[in-house]
């Protein structure tokens, strides 16, 4: 719908239609293009697997959680950088996800600058 | 011959040991009837068996080979020249056979006549009484021992109470159990009274005056304060009675239950601390819920708001953009406020059920819910109830939640408290409006006069562990009474929080 040519692709996947909704137009206005997605099934079916740099992850959804998609695209040797993004309040998650090879995890709600540090953090890596 | 009877009668009256009775009879019997020796045998129960003999003119070699051996031994000759003469059976009054008088006869002297006989019935008699008597002391001291091992075992004392002349006997233990000195026995009650809780006195002497109406038995729990200051918890049962001339008795055993008390306070403290834990563990994973519900829209807001800022300053301001992020912060907020909503729908629509209700009554039932966690925070609680309260409209466990909390609450504020009794007062009064007013009155840490209006509000807190819930809840339950809450400062130390209602009935 809006991959800009030359802008990243970022991929948002969550099952909260308000971050769906907001997400993709402060991504823009960051400098990236953007497609969300509801749940990770919904991800791993589409063509854009291959062509997202980058993936703003939600933790707990419906069906395949956060971390399962990570092993998927692990399985299918597919290696995407995840920003993970969350509501449940508890620290703890933190440095567990971060273990698990995230780059970074938001805690909702979190600011337009969080989430541009977290991005540039992401593409200075790769 | 009666000489015999006056003489070995004292011996027994004396109380003096069964042989030592049995010989001087053997010994009577014997300086009397020319060459002859006589012999006491005590039977065994079955009547069957020598168990014990006195006898001093026989051998005591043959007094000791009889011990233990059949009854028809005693025709084996104890020595040379020397005889079996004569038998008598020594019976109880009611024909038991307890032993038996035996005489030997010296073959050397054939004078024996038949007038030995009156003389040995005579004999047997007063032995019969001797033995009887030692057997019924020996049961009495078997029953004692009996009683004083029970005593100990079961940590038990007895006394007994003479109401008319409140003369009281007590044993032993009892004496020791109170830490009074037996010779002040007889005790009076004021020396019981003495070592008596201050806080139980009212109590016991409520207690006496009952009893001394002589209304029934009694039992009560009651603490000691004894003079090194520590406690005992004692349990008072006591059965009435009355003597051979008809007075007023009690008789009664005081069990020593400090051990058990402790144990239940021990079980009560671990209850409470469960309680608090698993509120407290409810409480952090209803919060979570509640975060993840509602951090969802605040994501959303945020976002929406970042945008809408990043799109009216560009150059360009992309107007239209700014315009639908807007749109979607107000309608992201609409959904924050609806689950606030949900939430309160949740734990407010519990339907209530109104009906008519004694607030003493529903009072006094959470007075004794929070009996034990209030006596381990060490508050003391005093009920001012109004006589002929009105009845009151509404639901028992909400409004008993209200006073619950106030209660608990109060306590709370109490719990730092040491320099002053921890006092809790919890009164009902019918107020100027026709309602029912309850207020409870504590001597706690009151409250800065400038937080007076915060008191109320949904997580303002004061205490460490508190959620600051328990008062806005609270509120909210007193207002869907058509009711109000409200606080005070005391004119001394503490605070007083109460709320009034409409009374009526259905």
């Amino acid at each position: 719908m809006s991959v800009v040519a030359n802008r990243p692709l970022v991929s948002v996947v969550d099952d909260d239609e308000s971050v769906r909704e907001s997400l993709p137009d402060l991504l823009r206005e960051l400098g990236y293009s953007a497609r969300t997605f509801s749940s990770a099934e919904e991800f791993l079916a589409s063509d854009c697997v291959g062509e997202t740099q980058c993936l703003l992850l939600d933790i707990a959804m419906p069906g395949m959680k956060g971390p399962d998609l990570i092993q998927e695209l692990t399985v299918r040797g597919q290696e995407i950088p995840i920003v993970f993004i969350t509501a449940q309040a508890d620290e703890s998650v933190r440095p567990r996800v971060l273990g698990q090879g995230a780059v970074e995890c938001l805690f909702k709600p979190f600011s337009d600058t969080a989430l541009f540090e977290a991005l540039n953090a992401v593409f200075r890596v790769s | 011959m009666a000489e015999i009877g006056a003489m070995v009668g004292g011996q027994i009256r004396q109380g003096r040991p069964l042989p030592v009775v049995l010989t001087t009879l053997c010994e009577l019997f014997d300086a009397t009837v020319q060459g002859c020796s006589s012999s006491v045998l005590l039977l065994d129960r079955t009547g069957t068996t020598v168990r014990n003999a006195a006898g001093s003119g026989l051998p005591a070699s043959y007094m000791k080979e009889l011990e233990g051996r059949r009854v028809s031994w005693i025709e084996t000759p104890p020595a040379p020249g020397l005889r079996l003469h004569e038998v008598s059976p020594i019976l109880s009054l009611t024909g038991e056979p307890l032993g038996i008088f035996a005489v030997y006869r010296r073959e050397s002297n054939p004078d024996v006549t038949r007038s030995h006989s009156a003389l040995i019935s005579q004999l047997t008699h007063v032995a019969s009484a001797a033995i009887e008597r030692m057997r019924s002391d020996e049961a009495l001291e078997r029953s004692a021992a009996l009683l004083e091992r029970t005593q100990q075992l079961s940590s038990t004392c007895c006394f007994s109470w003479r109401v008319e002349t409140d003369e009281i006997s007590w044993s032993k233990e009892l004496c020791q159990l109170f830490e009074l000195d037996p010779a002040d026995a007889p005790a009076a009650l004021e020396l019981i009274g003495a070592r008596i809780h201050s806080e139980d006195l009212p109590s016991f002497h409520e207690m006496i005056e009952r009893a001394r109406k002589g209304v029934s038995d009694f039992e009560f729990e009651h603490r000691l304060c004894l003079p090194d200051n520590s406690l005992k918890y004692l349990r008072v049962v006591a059965h009435r009675t009355r003597d051979q001339e008809g007075r007023l008795e009690y008789i009664g055993a005081v069990q020593d239950v400090t051990h058990r008390r402790h144990t239940e306070q021990a079980l009560a403290k671990l209850r409470a601390e469960l309680a608090r834990a698993a509120r407290v563990a409810s409480l952090g994973v209803l919060t979570a819920a509640i975060a993840h519900e509602v951090n969802q829209p605040l994501a959303g807001i945020v976002t929406n708001a970042s945008t809408c800022r990043r799109m009216l300053g560009a150059n360009p301001p992309d107007v239209e953009g700014a315009r639908e992020t807007a749109r979607r912060t107000i309608r992201d907020a609409e959904r924050a406020s609806e689950v606030i909503k949900r939430l309160r729908a949740l734990f407010c629509k519990k339907g209530a059920t109104i009906e008519s209700l004694d607030l003493n009554e529903a009072t006094r039932e959470v007075v004794a819910l929070s009996l034990s966690e209030l006596e381990r925070n060490k508050v003391i609680v005093r009920t001012e109830f109004a006589d002929e309260l009105p009845p009151v409209q509404g639901d028992r466990v909400q409004l008993q939640q209200v006073i619950l909390n106030l209660v608990l609450n109060a306590s709370d504020a109490m719990s730092g408290v040491d320099h002053r009794p921890r006092q809790l007062v919890i009164g009902t009064e019918r107020d100027e409006e026709d309602g029912v007013r309850l207020s409870v009155r504590d001597t706690g840490v009151g409250f800065e006069p400038q937080a007076a209006d915060r008191l109320f509000d949904a997580f303002y807190t004061t205490k460490s562990g508190g959620m600051g819930v328990g008062l806005s809840v609270s509120r909210s339950i007193i207002e869907s009474h058509k009711g109000r809450l409200w606080a005070t400062s005391n004119d001394g130390p503490g605070a007083t929080f109460a709320f009034s209602i409409p009374s009526g009935s259905l």
